[in-house]
């Protein structure tokens, strides 16, 4: 390493560990007191360099932090909260429109035969009159009655046909009972002329302004039950 | 009702990965602060711009604190942020490219040992240096950054930032020798 080389070196970084730099500090007093004196500026330097840090600076730098996160989460909450809100809308206003689809009227009177086991079992003996003021009370049927008694009415009550009010019957036939519902007509309805599940025979109709859905084991049974109907019920 | 909620459900969950990264900010702040904020009054030259680039730097250190893999490149990263932050300062407003204020230097020499005077005269001096200068030279002297360090940070090739350390040393050492001989001539 020339003189040129290794002062500009020194120069460069007076703390240079280099071998071959170290090396030739060694090789002179000269080069050893060029390299200390070299090394004595940078501890000037660095002594120069270190201007006084404000007191409270880390603390400063923390604080800042802190509530900057503060405010972040503050803001998360808040999109947290609208995010909540619009999904319970959301889930509000298609349950809503859900309701307004189609209404499958076969399906529903089975599945309501079923869950009201009950009503095929007590005897109440009803008579049309009562059956009538039943009918009367209800929304959107018009002045739809009984003229007389259609066979022996065991079981009469008011039941839900996706949200509309409806009459639940149980009236004896030739062979069994057969459940009768009457329905207000309503655009969004469906109904089958004919239906069956494993256990049960369906048969709908229109009458007045009125679906007329029976549900019973035996389809002589139906037709029965719809004639006896169709001569007491306008 | 909303907050009380979230604070049970949410917080159980992040609490120990906010709580280590906290520490973690903390932990940089203690022990990098001083060099930040030193390395940015040296760069702008106005100890309340250096505060403000200093807050600047950790709030967006803290933001992509993830990002830090390696604690021990943490200054380099730091520095990084900082340089990109003072870069910011200039295309936001346009400062007159005054470097170092004497005005901040001035409270410096309270008293007047032979001592404080001479690093009085040296702040000024490096505070005179060209930028191009000045910053390998901080670099080295605050950072404890090796030449191809530096040459990586600054984005320059080794041989140049070199050449501006060696030409940072020649000028002050020259200065610091005229005024030797000045002051022994006049005393």
């Amino acid at each position: 390493m020339d003189e040129l080389k290794f002062r500009r070196q020194a120069y460069e970084d007076p703390h240079n560990q280099d071998p071959e730099f170290v090396a030739q500090m060694q090789e002179s007093a000269e080069n050893q007191a060029f390299v200390a004196e070299l090394k004595r500026l940078d501890t000037k330097l660095i002594n120069a360099l270190k201007v006084d840090v404000p007191e409270d600076l880390a603390d400063k730098l923390i604080l800042r932090q802190q509530l900057q996160q503060h405010h972040k989460q503050r803001r998360q909450t808040g999109f947290l909260v609208a995010m909540a809100a619009s999904i319970a809308f959301i889930v509000g206003i298609s349950f809503s429109l859900l309701r307004l689809g189609p209404v499958d009227l076969a399906e529903h009177a089975l599945a309501h035969v079923y869950h009201e086991g009950v009503a095929l079992q007590v005897d109440q003996n009803v008579d049309f009159t009562q059956v009538n003021a039943q009918l009367a009370s209800m929304n959107n049927l018009g002045n739809a009655k009984f003229t007389e008694q259609p066979g022996k009415v065991y079981y009469t009550s008011y039941c839900d046909f996706q949200g509309v009010k409806s009459l639940h019957l149980v009236l004896q036939a030739e062979k069994g009972k057969v459940t009768l519902f009457i329905v207000p007509i309503e655009k969004r309805m469906v109904l089958d002329n004919t239906f069956a599940d494993g256990k049960y025979q369906g048969m709908g109709f229109e009458a007045g302004d009125a679906y007329i859905l029976l549900v019973g084991e035996d389809k002589t049974d139906l037709s029965f039950v719809k004639d006896e109907i169709k001569n007491t019920f306008i | 009702m909303f907050a009380n909620w979230r604070k049970k459900s949410v917080e159980p969950a992040v609490s120990s990965d906010m709580l280590s990264k906290q520490r973690r900010y903390n932990s940089l702040v203690k022990a990098l602060h001083a060099d930040i904020f030193r390395y940015a009054f040296w760069l702008c030259g106005d100890k309340q711009v250096a505060e403000d680039i200093t807050q600047e730097t950790f709030l967006r250190a803290w933001r992509s604190l993830d990002s830090l893999q390696d604690d021990k490149a943490a200054k380099a990263w730091l520095i990084t942020i900082l340089r990109r932050e003072n870069a910011r300062r200039f295309e936001r407003k346009q400062f007159d490219y005054a470097d170092v204020e004497q005005e901040s230097l001035e409270d410096h020499i309270a008293s007047s040992t032979e001592e404080q005077t001479e690093q009085y005269w040296l702040r000024r001096q490096i505070a005179k240096l060209d930028i191009e200068y000045r910053e390998p030279l901080l670099l080295q002297l605050i950072g404890g950054f090796s030449g191809d360090e530096i040459a990586q940070l600054l984005e320059l090739n080794r041989n140049t930032v070199m050449t501006r350390l060696f030409r940072a040393r020649n000028q002050l050492k020259e200065l610091l020798e005229k005024t030797e001989v000045r002051g022994q001539s006049n005393g």
